[in-house]
């Protein structure tokens, strides 16, 4: 596919800002062409990505819920958790990657919610890195073009 | 837009029987306030001998909406401040009936020459007087804070509040909108959600009216460097007047230069102006709960946002545009204001 998608979104994005959005007869509509160029090249940068943060952030959620697994209180809570730390990601397409993600994601959310009920320094240390990893995530997913 | 200038100038001849000869033109959709249709446009018309022009602004209620008492708590709060110290457009009409433009609606006189943009505090004529524009926007804030609500006709909310049910109510609230729109889980901000119940805020000072969006982007001001409307009021109710505050002080509107609350003021500015205004106090422990709050309202509107986008119960991209881009930068500031950030 050339050229490749990323370009291309990007080339669409500048026609849409210099040879569309002028000749466009009202501010809405010009206004309107300026978010969908803006989204254009959110999607440009995204593309390259889209697979690498996920396995990235997959792996890592994966790695921290073995960690945390025996601290865990609840036998409940401490099979999922040992469960997912066993899993991985074989198919790369981004559907999967996703679901695979938002099953992680929702997990971590109950391990922060369990680990903040406990007070042992193995606990505090746990937390601290599901904040790292809160941070980890925000900057996997953060888009350089800012519209406003 | 013909058709629609066509069915509003039957409506405003409706409204106006001693008027011949109703005609609307220049009728354009303005930009921004993606779950609202707003329009300016122009009236004219004769009454006895002479020709009258008006210069108005439509807002109408989007197709998606099923609530359909949103218009009228919006235009409350425009009669209750109409010619009061806080500077808001005539409210004109109010109309809930769909056979006129096919979905609920109100009018209110343009205020012409302004500008709302946020790029125009920066940049341009009014960027001069940014700083005067700061004190008098949140002086304003602090009008609001102290208005009495019984008094503008606006006692009543949603029910029945004291001063401890502030918080939780506003939590409650955005939580569950929360719950029902996300699209996948939101580790940032459910942990923000925890932290906001482990540490309530002290009990609010008094029930005040809140604006709800008090922020740059939401007043009209002049070249001058007067500010001339307080806009949107659609998300107003009684509450807790530090979420105001703290509302207008988070860094999303001036974003990526955070050194200037809402691109005016130096944030401890912004809280004295409104202090010295309100005759309220903001202490520290209580005004970071309300600006974690903050965070956590605005990626529940962003997470809405691009809800209704991905159901395609709206087209506008701007809805997907804020959840792509806007809500992963307040996640940060989420962090940030947590103190979780490195």
């Amino acid at each position: 596919m050339k050229p490749e998608g990323p370009r291309t979104l990007q080339l669409l994005a500048q026609h849409m800002l210099a040879e569309i959005a002028p000749r466009l007869a009202n501010d809405y509509a010009q206004k309107t062409a300026g978010v969908i160029a803006g989204l254009l090249l959110a999607a440009a940068e995204e593309w390259d990505r889209a697979a690498a943060r996920r396995v990235e952030e997959n792996c890592a959620l994966r790695v921290l819920f073995g960690d945390a697994a025996p601290l865990v209180r609840s036998s409940g809570l401490r099979t999922r958790l040992v469960a997912a730390a066993r899993g991985g990601d074989e198919d790369l397409r981004i559907a999967p990657l996703e679901s695979a993600n938002a099953e992680l994601r929702a997990l971590l959310i109950d391990l922060q919610a369990h680990i903040e009920s406990l007070q042992s320094e193995e606990a505090l240390r746990i937390d601290e890195r599901i904040w790292e990893e809160l941070r980890a995530g925000v900057s996997r997913r953060a888009i350089a073009f800012w519209p406003l | 837009m013909q058709e629609l200038e066509e069915r509003f100038a039957r409506y405003a001849a409706h409204r106006l029987p001693a008027a011949r000869d109703v005609r609307v033109d220049s009728l354009a959709r303005i930009h921004g306030g993606a779950s609202r249709e707003t329009y300016r446009l122009r009236l004219r018309f004769v009454e006895g001998e002479s020709v009258q022009e008006r210069r108005l602004i439509l807002r109408r209620d989007p197709v998606s909406s099923l609530i359909e008492t949103e218009r009228s708590h919006e235009f409350r709060a425009y009669q209750a401040f109409h010619g009061s110290e806080v500077p808001v457009p005539e409210p004109l009409w109010l109309e809930q009936d769909p056979r006129w433009l096919e979905r609920p609606f109100f009018v209110m006189e343009e205020v012409t020459g302004c500008d709302a943009s946020l790029k125009g505090l920066s940049e341009g004529p009014a960027a001069a007087h940014r700083e005067r524009i700061g004190k008098e926007l949140w002086r304003i804030l602090g009008v609001i804070s102290r208005s009495d609500p019984g008094r503008l006709g606006l006692g009543r909310g949603r029910g029945e509040l004291s001063l401890e049910q502030c918080w939780e109510r506003e939590l409650s609230h955005w939580e569950h909108v929360i719950d029902t729109d996300e699209l996948g889980p939101e580790p940032v901000t459910r942990a923000a959600i925890r932290w906001l119940r482990r540490n309530p805020p002290p009990p609010a000072q008094r029930i005040a009216i809140v604006h709800g969006d008090f922020r740059s982007g939401n007043f009209l001001y002049d070249t001058e460097g007067q500010i001339r409307a307080i806009l949107d009021w659609e998300m107003w109710h009684l509450g807790d007047p530090l979420e105001d505050l703290a509302w207008s002080l988070n860094p999303i509107w001036s974003w990526p230069n955070v050194s200037l609350a809402g691109r005016l003021l130096p944030r401890d500015g912004a809280v004295s102006a409104w202090e010295l205004s309100s005759g309220l106090r903001a202490s520290p422990e209580a005004l970071l709960w309300w600006e974690v709050f903050t965070n956590v309202k605005s990626l529940a509107i962003w997470i809405s946002s691009a809800r209704e986008y991905s159901d395609a119960r709206s087209s506008d991209p701007t809805l997907a545009l804020v959840g792509w881009m806007i809500q992963g930068v307040q996640e940060r500031i989420t962090l940030d204001t947590l103190g979780r950030s490195k």
